[in-house]
């Protein structure tokens, strides 16, 4: 296990996180897609803060790190998904396309 | 500063403050009081007259020198604007000849304008036109004397539309309004550049610099030729008169007050003021003196035809007013002022009369309906006699005084002897002018046979109406004495020593003749051709038609004035305002409103509310970023 493995699984996480957010149109596929490309970052992270040739104090800044993002994240997706049962309360729907009253 | 002597003089600026008082009662007040706001301006004017006597008699026991009052106006730093009130030799003549004059036509008002709606209103602006009247007689200060001149025009315009219902009267307000503003706009460019040059507002300051060769000699001509401009447009001089002979749509004690004894003698009275600095100019002097002379006789050969009393009037006026100017044009400042007070009230006088006239008959102003108004009419009748023939220049009333004063002052300047002799033989013409057509006017209007209904049935107006006539009279033939050194008060010597100290106005023998004969040879023909009509009154207009309708045209200067309106003014300012249009409002400001909604339009289709645009915008923006990092 080298640095790159975890940098290519980054990447294609990352990417596959990033398609599903652009061409899904479920709301909470995009969540989860977004969650998705969360943890890609996430892994990089841990990739440089284990294998990097960093020193020991940043080396356990970047676990800790992970625990805060992995957190947080946890915090804002339940806000996101009280947000979409508002809206789907609402709008009797989640799918994008019929969301746009911010259109121009 | 102000240093307290104590005197009435020093609160000279207190007599523009009562009548501007009084203007201000009369606008808040007449809802309450309608017929009492008379009284307030009546009694503002009253005590202004009694004001000025005490000014006067401090004037005097002050030995006439010139008292100044300055408060401060505008202070910016170290560099300060005052007020500068002050009474001299010229103001104090000024002063008398106004608070007199609107005292009497006031009083004359009440009867004359009584049972007219507007009569408070009348009275309110009869102060508000007294107020700005002694202002500018009494400013020492350009910028003042400015402001008091514009407030004189905006209480003509007032005045002269004060029955706005009637079309033409608001017509001529305005025509009166623009046309002196045309002058104005010359004065108030020759204050800046005497401002730009010297610093100062203050008449004296300006006038001891100016001759100290503080001013450069451009400068002093052009200003010079622009404070003219202003007076021409003020004293109604050719070609800026056309706006007099229709101000007498206004009441006729408006046109006695201000269309003979004040207003139209503020032109006078500036170029008096500023004699010292035209002075210098002896280019400007004849310029002065030709467009006075050419007015004097231009306007006089149109008084001989007119037919309506009043514009009779106003063209008589219009031509005094020339000589005025043509003798300022030879530095006879003593005997332009003398003319001005004489003028101002025989002229004053004959205004009133033909109100009584008017009044008697309903309203009528044509003299061919009049007639044989001097058995019903004792009183107008005589006193206007006595007007005319003061204004024709027959001793021993005060207007031959004057006359021959404004001959021996042309007789005596220091020009070229070819151009005074021309001016002399001129202005000769130009008396036999004068007493012709007031002989006609006065003749008839006053003998021979009633010619209508109106003429038949007239009669004497009240005793307040020819109380000021009988008064204004006398003084039209008292006033002459005051040009000899008479024990008016110790140390008077004579009007001329009033306004220039030691100067003494004195008689040309063989001139005095020549101006007397030709007056009363004036008057005389008038009798012949219009009282007893030995000479047949067609055999001018039969002889030489042509000279006669150009008269009966007024020389054709109003339509001149409207060809040049019609086809340069309006097309001049069509073109500007097209301009205005298409470039500044189309192009300008719509336009760049429009550019904005129609990029607006454009752009908002990328705004498409939909998040994987957003998104992929992002994540474009996102790639781009890494690429030019990578690659730069």
């Amino acid at each position: 296990m080298e640095l790159i493995h975890f940098q290519l699984l980054a990447a294609i996480l990352f990417s596959i996180g990033l398609y599903g957010v652009l061409a899904r149109r479920s709301a909470v596929l995009i969540l989860m897609s977004i969650e998705l490309m969360l943890n890609a970052v996430n892994i990089n992270i841990i990739g440089y803060a284990s294998f990097g040739n960093f020193s020991n104090s940043f080396s356990a800044f970047g676990h800790v790190l992970i625990v805060f993002v992995i957190t947080i994240a946890a915090a804002e997706l339940a806000l996101a998904i009280a947000i979409l049962l508002r809206l789907y309360r609402n709008k009797s729907t989640v799918n994008v396309d019929e969301i746009n009253i911010l259109k121009g | 500063m102000i240093t307290l002597l104590n005197t009435t003089a020093e609160y000279a600026w207190a007599l523009p403050c009562f009548n501007v008082l009084a203007f201000i009662l009369s606008i808040f007040l007449h809802r309450y009081i309608t017929k009492k706001t008379i009284v307030i301006s009546l009694g503002a004017i009253g005590l202004s007259f009694v004001w000025f006597m005490l000014i006067l008699i401090d004037f005097i026991s002050g030995g006439m020198d010139t008292i100044l009052v300055d408060f401060d106006w505008i202070r910016i730093g170290d560099w300060v604007i005052t007020w500068g009130f002050s009474v001299d030799r010229i103001s104090i003549v000024m002063l008398g000849l106004i608070t007199l004059v609107s005292l009497l036509v006031q009083a004359y008002s009440v009867e004359y304008m009584s049972g007219d709606s507007g009569i408070s209103w009348y009275f309110g602006l009869q102060s508000f036109f007294v107020a700005a009247m002694l202002l500018l007689v009494i400013a020492d200060n350009l910028l003042l004397l400015y402001f008091a001149w514009e407030l004189v025009g905006l209480g003509s315009y007032l005045l002269i539309g004060f029955w706005y219902d009637r079309s033409s009267a608001a017509e001529a307000a305005k025509k009166a309004f623009i046309t002196t503003r045309i002058g104005d706009v010359g004065l108030l460019i020759g204050i800046i550049l005497l401002f730009k040059a010297t610093g100062t507002f203050h008449i004296s300051s300006i006038i001891h610099a100016a001759t100290n060769g503080g001013i450069g000699e451009g400068t002093i001509l052009l200003s010079s030729l622009l404070l003219f401009i202003g007076a021409m447009g003020k004293s109604a001089q050719f070609p800026l008169h056309v706006w007099l002979p229709d101000a007498m749509e206004g009441p006729t004690p408006v046109s006695a007050l201000i269309h003979a004894a004040t207003m139209v003698a503020a032109g006078v009275y500036l170029v008096s003021r500023m004699m010292p600095l035209f002075e210098l100019v002896p280019a400007v002097l004849i310029v002065i003196s030709s467009i006075g002379l050419f007015t004097f006789v231009f306007a006089g050969s149109i008084a001989m035809v007119m037919t309506d009393i009043k514009r009779i009037l106003a063209y008589s006026t219009i031509s005094h007013l020339g000589l005025m100017i043509l003798v300022l044009g030879f530095g006879g400042v003593a005997a332009g002022l003398l003319h001005l007070v004489v003028h101002g009230i025989s002229k004053a006088l004959l205004f009133l009369g033909a109100g009584s006239v008017m009044h008697g008959m309903e309203e009528e102003t044509r003299c061919e309906k009049m007639g044989g108004l001097l058995r019903k009419m004792p009183f107008t009748g005589v006193t206007f006699l006595i007007g005319a023939l003061s204004l024709s220049g027959i001793v021993p009333l005060s207007g031959f005084f004057s006359k021959d004063e404004i001959l021996v002052a042309i007789l005596g300047a220091e020009v070229n002897e070819y151009w005074k002799i021309t001016f002399l033989i001129a202005t000769l013409g130009g008396v036999l002018l004068s007493s012709l057509y007031m002989a006609r006017l006065y003749f008839l209007v006053f003998t021979g046979e009633a010619r209508s209904e109106q003429a038949d049935n007239a009669h004497e107006s009240s005793l307040l109406i020819t109380g000021p006539l009988v008064i204004l009279a006398l003084i039209a033939v008292l006033f002459g004495a005051l040009v000899f050194p008479v024990p008016l008060w110790d140390g008077y010597a004579g009007f001329g020593d009033l306004i220039h100290q030691g100067h003494h106005l004195h008689f040309v023998i063989w001139l005095t003749f020549i101006s007397l004969f030709l007056a009363i040879a004036g008057f005389a023909l008038g009798w012949l051709m219009y009282g007893n009509e030995k000479i047949s009154k067609m055999w001018f207009s039969k002889k030489i038609p042509w000279v006669y309708r150009l008269l009966c045209q007024k020389y054709y200067v109003d339509e001149v004035y409207q060809w040049a309106i019609n086809r340069i003014v309006l097309p001049f300012a069509r073109m500007v305002a097209q301009f205005d249009r298409v470039i500044i409002n189309d192009t300008g400001i719509d336009g760049s409103g429009m550019s904005v909604i129609f990029s607006a339009v454009k752009i908002r289709v990328i705004q498409t509310g939909r998040l994987y645009n957003y998104g992929l915008g992002m994540a474009l923006g996102g790639l781009l970023l890494i690429i030019v990092w990578w690659w730069l």
